[in-house]
């Protein structure tokens, strides 16, 4: 079983500012951590390789030299080896060039079973590299997996989040999973792996590595354009109602003045 | 010599007195709505409903209270968020509780002098986020900074986490506004970090838990925020190789903001309540919890290696590092709710609160067994051990009339707070005296410091109106 884990390094507060003159995201001076879902993907990678006693976990990242610091967290998980995907000519890559580019690192180092992928990352909160990597590599692709029941000859069961209710799925391997964080409990790493991790090789994969044309990464193979952004204006009021002790009534009159609020359906 | 002093009742005069000063919304004389301001999380057996509650809104509200409370001979309890645990915020001798809540503002946060002003019913964590936002730390949060105020912070001198790295709140007061019994308004340091200017009032009033006079405007000190931080979570297998690492921890010369101990029953404890398992919670007696700051990665993994090296060293089970929020949030998680899981299991659980020098913490950790054997009590530990502060807690037996157990607590905490005098400590880390501590502070004194503090108060409060009961009888 060979199971791939894609992991991103995100800004590790919940307040990301974006640069309104570039539409991109302020990442100076910013402390960096594994997107928070990302270490439910790993944690679900190490275990089903343990469960099953046999098989390879590998992580990719797609970042600047500094994301090396994430691999080497998540070989720390566990994880059996591990790649950095750099270059500068992935810089200003949208969701689909990103795809793109970790699906030629993966087709490189392949292939895989199974490809997980945190449900999305806390700061462009897209969701969309990982079924578009899925989509790539010709993987089945399942979002929201909050389980994973059986890992069979050639297939997966899982259970998926769906709005109202959940779904169980059936599906061909290779897939890609997009895990949301009821799915385990990450565990925490110990000094020892990390310590052991700091000697274990982490290669760099460039656009040459992966045959990548430059017209095809980065800014250039981005068809995504940000025009412009802006945040969105919160206001609020407050409306003091004054009716007296009389419950019955009191709920009546807010019922009335919230019906006003709310358009007709 | 103990004198018991007469105090007025509050009349439907005074009450009137009190609405014409500030309005209909801001005094409650009705049973329920007085009834959560008659106990904090002492405990509510300790329970006593005052005879009006007030909310002023400003210092001038709080100056028209005392005011009347002087001319009328009437006690005045201050309250907040009722998070104390030594009795501080309850009205012994009934009267009127002056609750800040409504004095909840954040006023100032001044980068030229890195302060920030604030009004003392706002909760510690808002003032910490506010800080955040603008790039400082307020490093004298205590472990309840989501319920506590700073009002009430200032009033007990408390402590936290970080008190290793950062000392007390009384480290973090710079200014203080104090009105005093009769309306005077005391303006006592202020944007500045040092002064030879006289006693110092203000370090008096930090941790005289509302007996001096009633805080209306905090100046705090906002330090820069600290560098790269990663938490160590280490269990030991014995309590002995945990309290025995520490010391050598702390000899390390590394820069730690926490060094935290909680064994196991508290543990077991705690994560029941928040849902979170620690590794090898099962088979550690005691765990550490340390934050280790480095101003960069290079210099945080060093440090962090260091640490963790000398545990397993010290026959640590594993050391387990945190560097994201999640997993530091996690194991934090068991430290911060470890209070509220006490009272889940036993409303009526007491804490202590003792205070050692570090070289001493090894024969407390004894001592608290010892004792808790001797009187047969279930009996957690956890505490900021790298400051020698250990919190040692006990549950009612299922069997005991609650009026007994007032005196048994009691005597068990008089046990150990006389062995950590013993050794060079005190009874009160940073909980405060309230009342329930207030037999041993007279005990453990001395009378000539005992009636230092008596005059002391007698000059702030002639009539000793202010919270009366607590700290030091008249």
């Amino acid at each position: 079983m060979e199971i791939a884990v894609m992991i991103k390094q995100v800004p590790a507060t919940d307040s990301v500012k974006i640069d309104p003159e570039t539409g991109t995201m302020i990442r100076d001076g910013l402390e960096m951590e594994i997107n928070p879902l990302d270490l439910h993907s790993l944690e679900a990678a190490v275990t089903l390789r343990d469960r099953a006693g046999r098989g390879r976990v590998t992580v990719f990242t797609m970042g600047p030299p500094s994301a090396l610091r994430a691999v080497r967290s998540a070989l720390a998980f566990g994880c059996d080896r591990g790649f950095l995907v750099t270059d500068r000519a992935f810089g200003g890559s949208d969701t689909l060039a990103t795809a793109r580019t970790l699906a030629a690192a993966l087709r490189k180092e392949g292939p895989f079973d199974m490809i997980l992928c945190g449900e999305r990352a806390t700061d462009g909160e897209t969701g969309q590299v990982g079924p578009a990597l899925g989509h790539l590599l010709g993987a089945s692709v399942l979002t929201y997996v909050n389980d994973i029941l059986e890992l069979g000859e050639g297939y997966v069961v899982v259970r998926r989040a769906i709005e109202g209710g959940e779904q169980v799925v059936r599906a061909k391997l290779p897939a890609q999973l997009g895990v949301v964080k009821e799915l385990n409990r990450p565990r925490l790493t110990t000094l020892r792996r990390r310590q052991a991790a700091r000697e274990t090789p982490i290669p760099s994969l460039t656009a040459e590595d992966l045959g990548l044309p430059k017209e095809r990464c980065g800014l250039k193979g981005s068809p995504t354009q940000v025009v412009s952004i802006s945040y969105p204006e919160v206001t609020r009021s407050c409306e003091m109602i004054q009716v007296g002790t009389d419950v019955d009534r009191a709920v009546s009159v807010l019922a009335e003045a919230l019906l006003k609020e709310v358009a007709p359906r | 010599m103990s004198v018991t002093r007469e105090y007025g009742a509050v009349t439907r005069e005074i009450l009137d007195e009190l609405l014409s000063a500030l309005g209909k919304n801001r005094v409650l004389s009705d049973h329920d709505g007085m009834e959560p301001y008659s106990w904090d999380e002492t405990g509510k057996n300790f329970a006593v409903l005052p005879e009006v509650v007030v909310k002023p809104g400003n210092t001038e509200d709080v100056r028209a209270v005392m005011r009347i409370a002087q001319k009328h001979r009437i006690p005045v309890t201050a309250s907040a968020a009722r998070s104390g645990v030594a009795g501080g915020a309850i009205p012994l001798r009934r009267g009127i509780v002056l609750t800040t809540e409504k004095m909840n503002r954040i006023l100032e946060v001044d980068p030229v002098n890195r302060t920030a002003t604030v009004e003392p019913g706002v909760i510690t964590n808002d003032l910490c986020k506010v800080a955040a936002e603008k790039g400082y730390l307020y490093a004298g949060s205590p472990m309840s900074t989501f319920t506590s105020t700073v009002g009430g912070n200032v009033a007990t001198n408390a402590g936290g986490a970080k008190g290793i790295r950062y000392g007390s709140t009384r480290a973090h007061v710079l200014g203080l506004e104090v009105v005093l019994p009769g309306g005077d308004v005391l303006s006592l340091g202020g944007k500045i970090r040092k002064g030879t200017w006289g006693y110092d009032l203000k370090d008096l009033v930090v941790g005289s838990e509302g007996t001096l006079g009633i805080v209306t405007k905090i100046v705090v000190n906002l330090e820069p925020m600290p560098g790269r931080t990663a938490d160590l979570l280490v269990p030991f297998r014995t309590i002995g190789e945990a309290v025995a690492a520490t010391s050598k921890i702390l000899a390390l010369g590394v820069s730690l903001l926490s060094c935290e101990y909680l064994d196991q029953p508290s543990v077991l404890l705690t994560s029941r309540y928040v849902k979170y398992v620690y590794p090898f919670q099962d088979e550690a007696e005691a765990f550490l919890l340390i934050q280790v700051e480095g101003k960069d990665e290079e210099t945080l993994e060093r440090d962090c290696d260091k640490v963790g090296n000398l545990c397993y060293d010290e026959g640590a089970i594993e050391v387990f590092v945190a560097d994201n929020r999640s997993d530091s949030a996690d194991i934090w998680s068991v430290r911060q709710n470890y209070a509220e899981a006490l009272r889940v299991k036993d409303p009526y659980f007491v804490s202590g609160d003792v205070l050692l020098p570090l070289s001493r913490v090894p024969d407390m950790v004894r001592s608290i067994e010892e004792t808790a054997k001797k009187y047969e009590l279930e009996c957690v530990v956890c505490g900021h051990i790298g400051e020698g502060n250990m919190h040692p807690d006990i549950f009612k037996p299922d069997q005991m009339e609650l009026r007994e157990w007032e005196s048994y607590s009691e005597a068990f905490f008089a046990d150990l707070i006389r062995h950590a005098v013993d050794m060079g400590g005190i009874g009160s880390g940073e909980h405060g005296v309230g009342f329930v501590k207030k037999p041993f502070l007279t005990e453990t004194k001395g009378e000539v410091e005992i009636g230092l503090m008596r005059r002391i108060k007698q000059a702030f409060d002639p009539d000793w109106i202010l919270n009366p009961g607590k700290i030091v009888d008249s």
